[in-house]
């Protein structure tokens, strides 16, 4: 059985790449299509800036596109696109750290009542205002922000439907118990910082 | 972490997605078992609650047309690219050469002007021997050579050395 076959009938989005890598423009517009908006979720919680997010979430089809002819299916693809989508995440952060002025959108930590700075783009879909600027929304946004990277990555991979735990490891490039620690200790963190909202309740009047 | 297997399956599963009915059933039936688990998992269900309720992030209409663009702009720049690249290869490898060649070159003048210059001063040496040596002696200092060389072999007069003495 030839490695396209096994892509076909196992992982329809390694199938896709595969055309993409024999130079099939649609295919490869059928993956942007499908992982744009998870892709855009994960880097734009990890850089706090939706231009930044926006950039380098095309940065991270770029690099798709343009390592397809490496492309092996040895692993499922939405691993691969997101272990790509988080290695370009981490660069920015610390290119970001190495140069802190370069990013004057990005929100101070101590203010949490500042909102992200929204992509003004006319046609895009604006995200639902009430959730968008629910104080809820907010706290869980700071809360999510103060972690640190890998625990915030490894919380951001557990929302990827497509993801197993084991996909979230490789992603991670750590092992299985590690990537189950990482999640637990941030959600311990999310959860001794949303204590009140978690007690009394008063998230479901958000809803 | 509770160090419960049905337990810890159930909540990592949780972590990534709603539980089925009978995964439902069977969280219920634990839980019923082990009641002081019971505020940790409403914690659990309420923070994965919370967390469902982020906003998916806003992504341009024109998104896939950007990156597409992008692709083609990269494709257009890649063969001018890897054209300058190659040329730029060239002169790093021309340089090195050259930089490999000039040290070669120089090594082997240096090694022949010192091997010259030993050679000079060895010949130097020699000459200053040659000068300073003693003069050999003339042929005069070995007229008596035969006699001198006879001598041991001649016969000693006993009784004319005693009445010498």
């Amino acid at each position: 059985m030839s490695p396209r076959d096994m892509s076909a009938e196992g992982d329809p989005d390694a199938a896709l790449m595969l055309r993409v890598k024999e130079g099939d423009t649609d295919a490869f517009v059928e993956l942007v299509d499908k992982y744009k908006q998870p892709v855009m979720n994960l880097v734009y919680r990890m850089l706090r800036d939706a231009t930044e997010a926006e950039d380098l979430a095309q940065n991270v089809f770029v690099q798709v596109h343009r390592s397809a002819h490496r492309y092996r299916v040895s692993s499922k693809f939405s691993t691969w696109l997101f272990t790509i989508a988080r290695n370009l995440s981490l660069n920015e952060i610390r290119r970001r750290s190495r140069h802190p002025a370069d990013s004057i959108d990005a929100p101070h930590p101590e203010r949490e009542d500042q909102k992200w700075h929204q992509y003004e783009d006319h046609k895009a879909a604006s995200p639902p205002d009430q959730l968008l600027q629910g104080e809820l929304e907010t706290k869980i946004d700071a809360a999510l922000a103060d972690l640190p990277e890998n625990q915030r990555m490894a919380l951001l991979l557990c929302r990827q439907d497509e993801l197993s735990c084991e996909d979230m490891a490789e992603v991670l490039g750590c092992s299985l118990s590690a990537t189950k620690s990482l999640i637990h200790r941030g959600r311990e963190t999310l959860k001794a910082k949303l204590k009140p909202y978690l007690r009394t309740g008063a998230w479901y009047e958000t809803k | 972490m509770m160090n419960e297997p049905v337990y810890d399956n159930l909540r990592e599963v949780s972590w990534r997605r709603k539980l089925t009915t009978s995964e439902e059933l069977q969280l219920r039936a634990w839980l019923a078992a082990h009641p002081e688990a019971q505020a940790d998992w409403e914690d659990e269900a309420r923070l994965n609650e919370m967390l469902g309720l982020l906003p998916d992030a806003p992504v341009a209409s024109n998104f896939t047309n950007r990156v597409l663009q992008a692709v083609e702009q990269e494709e257009v720049a890649e063969p001018q690219e890897s054209h300058g690249s190659r040329m730029a290869w060239w002169r790093r490898l021309a340089t090195k050469v050259a930089v490999v060649a000039i040290v070669v070159i120089a090594g082997f003048l240096s090694y022949q002007h010192f091997h010259a210059a030993h050679v000079r001063s060895k010949v130097a040496e020699g000459l200053v021997a040659v000068s300073t040596a003693q003069p050999v002696p003339g042929p005069d200092v070995i007229e008596d050579f035969d006699v001198i060389r006879i001598m041991p072999q001649l016969y000693v007069d006993e009784e004319l050395l005693a009445l010498l003495k």
